[in-house]
C-alpha cells in the first residue's frame, strides 16, 4: 500500500478521476489473459498525455516503485501482470489517431489506439494497416508494438516490426526519446524502434508511433480447405510455399478447435473435417486467380475439399470464426494454456506429429490451430488449474514441445512474448550470453529495474 | 460472512469459463466510454473470483463495480468462451446485496412496481397530471421536468388511465383463428399503451382473439437488477402462473426486456417453465401470421436493435423493417446500446445519457426522420437523446404505422 502523502503526489499530476488505489479498483489489473495467480498493484494511473507520464516517472524513480505498462491486456505471456506491484499505468485514455498521410503513407498514432480502429481509419483512405492479431479488436498498438504482435497475415505481410517506423517513448529518468521518423529510408543513430519492438515495457513509456501503410490489395480470395487427415493439411501448407506462392492467409484448425468454434459461432463449419485450412490470397486480380489455380490443383492433390467464400460476408465470418478459436476452446475446459511455438515452415508436418505424440504420451486434451503459413501454431492444452496431477504432466508436456520447437529450428513465441510465462526458457533459445548482454541493457536505461521487472527473467 | 463467500463461490463454475480474454471490451458500451477494466465484464468477474478466492476482504466493495451494468448482454453475446456474464452478474449481486443494502429509494420503487401493481396505477393520472403542469412541452407529448432530478429529462407523458385498466380482458377477434395473451409491461401499460391499442386492433384485424390481464405485474427484472433476485423469482412465478393458466396459445410481448426475464433469464432462475411461445409481436406478425405491409415512409428511417431482442431474430428484426417500410432505410454505424438499461438509467443518469447520445449525434447527423425500435425502454431513452442533440427524428414502434395502414 502506498502512503496517503505519495498518493496525494499522483492526484496532484492525475485529478481524481485517473488514478485508483482502491483494492476494488487496482484487483482489475491484476492479471491479463495469460492464466497466472493474479498480482493486484498499488496503484493504477490513467495518464491523458505525456506531461503526466513524465511526472508519474519521476515519482516512480523517487519512491523506487515498478511500473507496468498496459494497454488493453490481452496478451497471453503474463507481461502485464505486475509481479512487483507497484505502478500499473494504462495507455487506453492516450487513444488518438493524429495523423493519417496518404501521399506518404505512413500513420502516427498515440499508444492507446485500438488496432482494428486503426486498421479501418486507413482503409477509409484506401491504405492498408496489415498486422492484425486475432485480438486485433481489442488490443492496442502500444501493446502490438511491446509484444510485437504478429496476426494471420503474417505470411505475406510480416508482424508489427515490419510496420514500426518510429516511436516516441520516455526513459527512467523521464527523458523524451525518439526513435525512426517518417522517412522511408533512416539511419540516425542506434535502431531504437527496433530496440523497442518486442521490448514488452522493459526500456521506456512507449506514447507514440510511426506505423508504415501499404497500399489496399485490390483483389482477394478466400477458401476453406476440409482434409480427413491433418498431416494432409500440413503437407498442403508446405507445398504451397514450395510453389512459390505467398497467400495472405493460411491458418489451420485442428478437428477439436473446428468443433468449438463452430458451437461458438455456429456459421456452419464442417465438425466431421480432421482439418480445415484458412487461405486467403491477394494482390492483382490476374496474379490472384492465376495462383488460386495452383493452390486449388495442391489442396486437391492432397485431398483436400475446396469451397470458396462467394460474398464479403462469408469471407468475413470465416475470418471472425479463426479469430475466436482461442477463446471459443475456453468453452471446454476451466484453465486454458495457449502456447505459441513457431518452426520454420517448411517443419510443420513434422512439429504437428511431435504436438500429436506429446498429447497422446502425456493423455492430455490439445486443441491446435495457428498460422500455419509461417509456421507458428498455437497448440492449446485444456485442462483445470485446481487438478495438480495433470498440470505436472501439462508442465513435463509443454517443456517437450519447445524443445522441439528448438530442435526444429524454431522459437519459443511467434508472437505472444516471453514476459514471465515463458522466462525460464529463453535461455534455451538464445543462450547465456545474450541473457547476459539483455541484462545489461536493461540495467543501464534502468538501473533500478522498475520497468516490468522480473520479465524475460530480467 | 462465510456463509456469503461460500454463495459466492457457487459461481464458480460459470466464473472458471471466462478466460480473461477480454473480447468483451469491444462490446461493452460502457467500456467504450470509460476504458476501464471494472466496466467491463472480464474485469467484473476477476472481482467476484477475487472474493471467493480470499484476495478481497471487503466484499460488499464490489458490488458497486457489478451495478455499473446496462445489463445489455452484449459481453454474453458476443463471449467466444460463452460465459453467462447476466446469470453471474445477476446472482452475484443478490449474494452482496446481503451485505450492501438497497437504498431506500430503491426499496420504494421495487414496494410499489412489484408488489402494489394496483396503487401505481391510481398513480397514474397524477403523474399524468404533474408532468402537464410540473414540466415544460417540449414537442408532442415529451416534457421536460422543472424540479428535482428529473429537470435534465426529456421524458415521455404519462397515461392518463394505464392501458390495463383501459383495455384489460378479452378482445375478440371476428373470424377467430386463434387466442394469444398479451403481456404489456410496465411501459407500455404506462407510457407507450397507444403500442398496446395498436397490437390488439392489428391482430385482431388478422383474426386474432387478445387477452389482457386486468393488472400488470411487473416481469421483475428491475428487482433483479438491483439484486433482489426472491424479489425477481416471485414475479416471474406470479406471472407464469397467469400466463400457463390461460387458454391462449402463444404470449405477445412488445418489450424485449420483459420477454428475456418471464421467458429466458426466469426460468433459468425458479423452477417454473411457460407452457406456450413467446413472441415479440413484430416477429409473430412475421413468423406466425407471415402477414406483409407496405407503409409508404418517403423519408430517411433507421432501426435501433434493443439488446434483448433475441439473438437470433436481431437480423430477423432489420429484415422485417426492410420488407414492409418502403423510404430510404440507413442503417446505423452506430449498433451500440442505447445506454437505458431500466434501474441504470436511474441510478447512474449521466453515463446512462452518454451512451444515448453518441447514438442520437448519428441519427441527427444523418437527418434520419423515424427510428423504428420495438422496445419501449429504448424508446425513452433515445427520444430523450434526439431530443437533446436537437433532431427532429421521431422515435416510433412499427406497429403504430401497421395499425394506421389497416385503418386506411
Amino acid at each position: 500500500m502506498l502512503n496517503k502523502s505519495l498518493v496525494k503526489k499522483f492526484e496532484s499530476i492525475l485529478g481524481t478521476n485517473n488514478y485508483f488505489t482502491e483494492p476494488e479498483d487496482t484487483m482489475c489489473y491484476s492479471y491479463d489473459a495469460f492464466s497466472a495467480e493474479p498480482v493486484q498493484p498499488d496503484i493504477v494511473v490513467k495518464p491523458e498525455n505525456e506531461e503526466q507520464i513524465k511526472y508519474i516517472i519521476n515519482i516512480c524513480k523517487d519512491e523506487n516503485i515498478p511500473i507496468v505498462t498496459r494497454g488493453a491486456g490481452t496478451n497471453l505471456s503474463g507481461g502485464t501482470v505486475p509481479v512487483k506491484k507497484g505502478c500499473v499505468l494504462l495507455t487506453t485514455g492516450l487513444n488518438k489517431i493524429l495523423e493519417i498521410n496518404e501521399n506518404d503513407m505512413y500513420a502516427v498514432v498515440e499508444a492507446g489506439v485500438v488496432t482494428a480502429n486503426l486498421a479501418n481509419a486507413a482503409i477509409k483512405k484506401g491504405l492498408f494497416y496489415p498486422p492484425d492479431p486475432g485480438s486485433m479488436n481489442i488490443s492496442t498498438i502500444g501493446g502490438n508494438v511491446a509484444e510485437n504482435a504478429g496476426g494471420l497475415r503474417g505470411l505475406k505481410y510480416g508482424v508489427t516490426k515490419d510496420y514500426l517506423m518510429g516511436v516516441d517513448f520516455y526513459d527512467m529518468d523521464g527523458n523524451y526519446v525518439k526513435g525512426g521518423g517518417k522517412t522511408v529510408k533512416l539511419v540516425t543513430g542506434l535502431n531504437l524502434p527496433g530496440l523497442m519492438i518486442s521490448s514488452e515495457g522493459l526500456l521506456g513509456i512507449m506514447t507514440k508511433f510511426v506505423l508504415k501503410l501499404i497500399p489496399k490489395p485490390k483483389f482477394s480470395k478466400s477458401m476453406l480447405v476440409i482434409y480427413d487427415d491433418i498431416i494432409k493439411a500440413c503437407e498442403t501448407v508446405s507445398e504451397i510455399i514450395a510453389a512459390k506462392i505467398l497467400p495472405a492467409t493460411l491458418e489451420l484448425l485442428d478437428s477439436f478447435t473446428i468443433k468449438t468454434v463452430e458451437e461458438a459461432t455456429k456459421i456452419g463449419l464442417p465438425t466431421n473435417a480432421d482439418a480445415l485450412l484458412l487461405i486467403e490470397l491477394d494482390g492483382h486480380e490476374a496474379e490472384v486467380l492465376e495462383d488460386f489455380e495452383v493452390v486449388k490443383g495442391i489442396c486437391g492433390k492432397l485431398g483436400g475439399n475446396i469451397k470458396v467464400a462467394e460474398t464479403n460476408e462469408e469471407r468475413d465470418k470465416l475470418w471472425e470464426a479463426r479469430r475466436k478459436a482461442l477463446s471459443s476452446l475456453a468453452r471446454l475446459k476451466p484453465t486454458l494454456i495457449l502456447e505459441d511455438a513457431t518452426v520454420v515452415r517448411s517443419k510443420i508436418p513434422e512439429m504437428m506429429k511431435a504436438i500429436n505424440d506429446i498429447k497422446n504420451k502425456y493423455n492430455l486434451v490439445i486443441g491446435t490451430f495457428g498460422h500455419a503459413g509461417d509456421g507458428n501454431l498455437h497448440p492449446t492444452i485444456l485442462t483445470d488449474k485446481r487438478d495438480k496431477e495433470e498440470m505436472e504432466r501439462v508442465e513435463k508436456a509443454i517443456d517437450e514441445i519447445f524443445t522441439k520447437a528448438l530442435e526444429l529450428d524454431g522459437t519459443l513465441s511467434g508472437e505472444h512474448g516471453v514476459g514471465f510465462a515463458k522466462a525460464k526458457y529463453l535461455e534455451m533459445e538464445v543462450g547465456s550470453g545474450t541473457i547476459e548482454y539483455m541484462k545489461k541493457l536493461k540495467k543501464g536505461v534502468d538501473p533500478q529495474n522498475l520497468l516490468n521487472p522480473h520479465k524475460m527473467g530480467l | 460472512m462465510d456463509d456469503l463467500i461460500k454463495e459466492l463461490k457457487e459461481l464458480e463454475e460459470l466464473v472458471l469459463q471466462c478466460m480473461k480474454c477480454g473480447t468483451c471490451q469491444a462490446h461493452c458500451p460502457l467500456y467504450q466510454k470509460d476504458l476501464l477494466e471494472s466496466t467491463v465484464a472480464r474485469g467484473k468477474i476477476s472481482l467476484i473470483e477475487s472474493v471467493y478466492e480470499g484476495r478481497l476482504d471487503k466484499a460488499g466493495s464490489i458490488l458497486k463495480h457489478l451495478d455499473y451494468c446496462i445489463l445489455c448482454g452484449r459481453c454474453k453475446e458476443n463471449c467466444p468462451s460463452g460465459v453467462k456474464t447476466d446469470e453471474i452478474f445477476l446472482r452475484a449481486k443478490a449474494v452482496l446485496r446481503k451485505i450492501e443494502k438497497l437504498p431506500s429509494w430503491g426499496k420504494v420503487v421495487l414496494k410499489i412496481v412489484m408488489e402494489k401493481p394496483d396503487l401505481l396505477a391510481r398513480v397514474a393520472p397524477l403523474m399524468h397530471i404533474g408532468l402537464k403542469f410540473g414540466a415544460k412541452r417540449v414537442k408532442d407529448d415529451i416534457f421536460k421536468p422543472l424540479l428535482g432530478s428529473f429537470s435534465k429529462r426529456n421524458i415521455k407523458q404519462v397515461a392518463s388511465k394505464p392501458f390495463t385498466k383501459t383495455h384489460g380482458g378479452l378482445h375478440k377477434a371476428d373470424n377467430e383463428k386463434m387466442k394469444v395473451y398479451f403481456y404489456p409491461g410496465c411501459a407500455a401499460n404506462f407510457l407507450f399503451p397507444e403500442w398496446g391499442e395498436a397490437i390488439i386492433s392489428v391482430l385482431n384485424h388478422f383474426g386474432v382473439t387478445v387477452y389482457v390481464p386486468e393488472i400488470n405485474k411487473c416481469c421483475g427484472i428491475p428487482a433483479a437488477t438491483l439484486g433482489e433476485l426472491e424479489t425477481y423469482k416471485k414475479m416471474v412465478n406470479e406471472n407464469l402462473d397467469e400466463i400457463n393458466k390461460n387458454d391462449s396459445e402463444y404470449v405477445i410481448t412488445c418489450c424485449p426486456t420483459c420477454q428475456y426475464a418471464l421467458s429466458e433469464m426466469g426460468p433459468k432462475l425458479t423452477d417454473k417453465n411457460p407452457d406456450k411461445p413467446f413472441y415479440d409481436i413484430l416477429m409473430f406478425l412475421n413468423e406466425i401470421l407471415k402477414v406483409k405491409f407496405n407503409v409508404d415512409l418517403n423519408e430517411k428511417f433507421s432501426l435501433h436493435t434493443p439488446c434483448h431482442y433475441l439473438s437470433s431474430k436481431k437480423a430477423n428484426l432489420k429484415k422485417h423493417l426492410e420488407e414492409n417500410f418502403k423510404g430510404d432505410f440507413v442503417v446505423l454505424e452506430n449498433q451500440s446500446c442505447c445506454g437505458f438499461g431500466g434501474t441504470f438509467n436511474m441510478k447512474k443518469y449521466d453515463d446512462s445519457k452518454a451512451v444515448g447520445m453518441s447514438k442520437a449525434e448519428e441519427v441527427n447527423i444523418k437527418n434520419i426522420k423515424k427510428l423504428f425500435t420495438p422496445c419501449p425502454g429504448c424508446a425513452m431513452q433515445l427520444t430523450d437523446a434526439v431530443v437533446e442533440v436537437g433532431s427532429d427524428a421521431e422515435v416510433e414502434h412499427p406497429i403504430m404505422y401497421y395499425a394506421r395502414e389497416l385503418e386506411k
